[in-house]
Formats: C-alpha cells, structure tokens, sequence
C-alpha cells in the first residue's frame, strides 16, 4: 500500500520543541495528532508542509491553524492556486460550508469561522494527495462542527491527511487514527478509540483522559437521545442522529459505573455485561478494561477496586448514564 | 520685508512673462522625472518583494547594498556616471552625456534604492500568517508576487512617492550629467540653482513653487490611492 513518510521532522535544529524521527502515513489514511498546547503539533505540521525546515515541499496541501485571506473577495482568495476544476469543486464545498453568499464580499470583512471555511474549501479542493489541516474546526460554533466534520471527511475521499486537533470530540470525528504528541515527540499512536480506551501510559491518559469510544449505527431514538447498535447491544445515547446513520459514542471512564451484579432497579438501557480483560493503574485512579464483545473502559478509586474485588477474567457489569454518552458522526464517507 | 515683497512680485512677473521657457523646464523636469521613476519601480518593486520575502543565500548582502544606495550622496552617484559616461569612459561610445538621456540614468541610480528598500520593509512587515498562507499556496513566482504587491500595497505606493521625490528634488548628480543646458538638459532644480546663483531670486522661487505644486499633486494623488486601497482592504 502506498504511503506517505515524512523524516527527520525536527525544529529548531538546535534544542528542538520538535523531534520525530519519521512519521508513516498510509494511503487513505486520516491521522489526528493530538495533544495539549505546546506540544509541538502546530510545529510538526508546519515541517510536513515544508512552511519551516529544511525540505520545501508542493506536493500537499496545508491549511494554516490561522487562515489568511488576501486583499479581495472571498471568491478570489477561494480560487488562489486551483485550476478551473478545482475551482468549482471549491465553489461547491463553500456551499456546503455555507459561506457560499459571503464569496462576493470583501475578503476582511469576513468573520474568522468564514475565512477559515473558504480557506478550508480552497484547500479540500485542491488535488494534492496529502492534506494537512491544523485545528480545522476550532473557530467554529460547537453546532457545526460535526457537520463540517463530516463535509471534511467526504472531501478528502480516500487521500491521506493529518489533522492536528486540541479536542477530543474533533479528533474522534475527523481521525481513524491518533498520534498523541507529548513534549515534541509522539507518545502513543493506534486507532483512534484504541489510544482513547487504552492510552499507552499516565502521561497520555492525563492527556487524552480515558475515553470510550464505541463505533455502531444508529437503529432509533428522538429528539434527544439516539439508539445505537453496537456488538449486539443497543446503546442509548445524548444527541439525535438519523437511523442508519454511523455514530461514535464518547464518554468519559470517569461515568463507567462497575457493578458485581447486575445493579438492582436500573433500567435495562445502557448495562452491559462483560469480563476484565485488563486492570491498569492510571496515575491514582485504576483503569479496568471490560471485554463486553469490544472493550469498555472504567476508572474507578483504589478503594471501589479493593471493594469489589476485581480480578482480571472477573464477570462484571457495567452501566453508562444516557445523558453522560455523547454521539458523534463517525466522520467515515457517505 | 520690502525685499520679500519684491521677490514675490519679480516671480509673480516670472510666471507671466517666461511661460514658454518655464513649460520646457516643466514638461523636462518631467518627462525624465516620469520615466526614471517608471524604470526604477518596475525594477525596484520586484526586487524589494523578493528581498521583503526572503530564505535566499545573498539576500543580507543585497539588503545591505540597498540600504547604503537609499543613503548614497547624490553627487557622488553623479560624478560616478559621468566617468563612465565620458567620452574615454567604458560607455563613452553611447553618448548620451549631457542629454536627458544621462539624466534619467543617474535618476534612475537614485531612486532604485528607494524603491526596493521601501517596498521590502512594506513586505517584510507583512503578517506572519500572510506569509505562511503564500507559502502554504505553492503559486508560481509571478502570481506570487502580484498577491504580495497588492497586499502591500500601500507600502509599495509609497515606494513610487519616495522615488518620485527622490528624483524631482535632486539637483547635484543631474548637474553633473546633464549640465544644465538651456532647452536641452535644464529641468526645474537645476534652473533654481541656475537662478539663485545670479540672485534672480523671483525666477528662482516662482521655479521652486512650481516644484512644489508638482511634488505636491504626485505624493497627494498617491496618498489618495494608499487611502483608498486602505479602505477597499
């Protein structure tokens, strides 16, 4: 399978905020690097783009954290670079970015959410076969991230990205994959509701917290919760999706109630049965892996685990308020 | 004060009366004004955008080259073409000494300076973003620098104001290789000094007015062009 490498990524030369050896990239691959602020995500990006260090590159397309729209109209910053059909191609994904009636105004008197969607336009609709985006989603309203999100998603349609996002709901959205950048360097790198289940160690649960993610299809729900199918069980979850549609569920190990019994009085919604796969010490608190056909993780205090008396092969039960379980669209193309 | 006074009336007289001599001197003063100011720009804004952009090996030494060529007297700039413009000189052959001709070589010497220093501290003082989002866009060198010029624009008007200014208010170096020949070489400044000197102190003052009415319209129009363009942003 073709992949995309990049080496050497190292800035400054002396004393550097940034040092990775090489970093792979598969074809159709869409990589997140996340990580708290400073930790030299913007920087990496900024040296895969060639902006910074040693090797100019014009083979990918990048999208600053800052979007900078030149004197003009929106329209002749949206058609900088691209041919004629990448310019329609970019004219259509700002109508689905909805900036498509501010394309005739002038460019500084755009709000930052608009520049950053016409930038982001122009970028998606460019042919390079590696897009890099920094915090794409960041200056938007909560509301249409997700949907942008998904519009990302669509654009990209197979090629390789990398997208440094600061938030975990982004990033669960945008990425199949996630690099955790601490300090410069990556710390953790895997799928990404494998990194948020089971961060590799306490540096990157306290980066990445401990974070369910649970991939399934939407089979139901109303105006405020959605039922998602997921290994046979059926999850009810905060936020309306349409049914059929593929969903992340979020949330936190913090919510992960562990019960020996089944918990007497719940409601059946959102209690699952499962064995410890895994029992892991995650700075104070104790991380327990649940295997209910696919891992759940649960943060529990040293005085719950002793309490119970958990052992890994244990049979235990889980429950999950609904209202505590966020969804998201999976970001996978429609 | 009746000196004064008198001065006031011998260039009010001076208007009157030598209005075919001072149009010559005006339209001299110019048209060899125009285009140095014209050549200088064309030259001067290009490589100004490209020392304002910067990440090439010589770029500190030219920098250097045109910040000492912003500071460079004059007459010495005229005393350098006129040896290379003299009849023994390495373009003697041209013969272009004492022709207006001359005079737009020195002006344009002049003024060069001016505007590619101007212009790269209007670029080099772009945003940061900005110039991470050119970089960031991978256009081909003539597009990138029609984007610079015009977002720099502003800066690159006053570019052509210094430059203009620069060549309309020198004296010494177009004295040298122009000479100051009656109808032939004789432009605004070096008629002032022509007048000043046989203390025709109303014909040099009327001269000095019309300069100043000149430099006055030129720098007013583009200020109104900065202003504008400002607003347009």
């Amino acid at each position: 399978m073709p992949d995309h490498r990049f080496r050497n990524l190292r800035w400054p030369q002396e004393n550097p905020v940034v040092e990775i050896d090489e970093l792979v990239v598969d074809d159709g691959e869409r990589l997140v690097l996340f990580g708290p602020n400073g930790s030299g995500k913007t920087t990496a990006l900024r040296l895969m783009a060639g902006i910074i260090g040693p090797v100019a590159r014009n083979d990918v397309a990048y999208l600053p954290q800052r979007p900078y729209l030149f004197r003009g109209t929106g329209r002749s910053n949206l058609d900088l670079g691209l041919d004629t059909h990448q310019r329609a191609v970019a004219t259509a994904l700002a109508g689905s970015l909805g900036v498509a009636e501010r394309l005739d105004g002038a460019a500084r008197s755009l709000s930052g959410g608009e520049r950053m969607r016409i930038a982001l336009a122009r970028t998606l609709a460019s042919d390079a076969g590696m897009v890099l985006l920094d915090e794409p989603l960041a200056p938007l309203d909560l509301r249409d991230r997700e949907r942008t999100a998904g519009i990302i998603a669509d654009a990209l349609h197979g090629r390789s990205a990398v997208i440094v996002s600061h938030d975990r709901a982004s990033a669960a959205i945008l990425g199949d994959t996630l690099a955790v950048m601490i300090d410069g360097r990556i710390r953790q790198r895997g799928p990404t509701g494998e990194v948020f289940t089971l961060p590799s160690d306490d540096m990157v649960a306290e980066v990445v917290g401990v974070t369910n993610m649970l991939v399934g299809t939407v089979v139901g729900g109303d105006d405020t919760v959605s039922e998602v199918s997921w290994f046979g069980h059926t999850i009810v979850a905060a936020g309306p999706h349409p049914v059929g549609e593929r969903v992340k569920v979020l949330f936190g190990g913090e919510v992960v109630a562990v019960h020996r019994e089944r918990p007497d009085g719940a409601s059946p919604r959102n209690v699952f049965r499962g064995t410890i796969s895994d029992i892991r010490s995650v700075g104070r608190l104790l991380e327990v892996v649940v295997d209910c056909g696919a891992p759940i993780a649960a943060l529990i205090t040293p005085g719950s685990f002793e309490t119970l008396e958990l052992t890994p092969g244990s049979e235990i039960y889980v429950s999950v308020k609904a209202l505590a379980m966020r969804t998201v669209s999976s970001g996978e193309a429609r | 004060m009746e000196f004064l006074i008198d001065v006031f009336g011998d260039a009010a007289d001076f208007l009157r009366d030598s209005a075919g001599e001072l149009g010559a001197v005006v339209g001299l003063t110019l048209l060899v004004g125009g285009i140095a100011t014209a050549v200088a720009v064309a030259l001067g804004v290009p490589l100004g955008i490209t020392l304002g952009l910067g990440r090439f090996r010589w770029r500190k030494l030219l920098l250097t080259l045109v910040n000492v060529g912003m500071g460079i007297p004059p007459v010495l700039v005229g005393l350098i073409v006129l040896m290379l413009l003299w009849s023994d000189g390495p373009f003697g052959s041209l013969d272009i000494l004492f022709t207006p001709a001359a005079m737009v070589v020195v002006q344009i010497l002049l003024a060069l300076p001016i505007a590619a220093g101007v212009t790269a501290g209007a670029v080099s003082s772009l945003s940061r973003d900005a110039v991470e989002q050119l970089s960031a866009l991978h256009l081909g060198t003539i597009r990138r620098g029609v984007l610079v010029a015009r977002e720099a624009w502003p800066g690159i008007t006053a570019a052509v104001a210094a430059s203009f200014g620069r060549v309309v208010s020198e004296v010494g170096a177009v004295l040298i290789v122009g000479g100051n020949i009656k109808g032939e070489t004789r432009v605004l400044t070096t008629a002032i000094v022509q007048e000043a000197r046989q203390a025709r102190f109303g014909a040099a003052l009327a001269l000095g007015m019309v300069l100043l009415i000149i430099a006055f319209v030129v720098t007013g129009s583009l200020t109104w062009l900065q202003s504008r363009e400002q607003a347009d942003a």
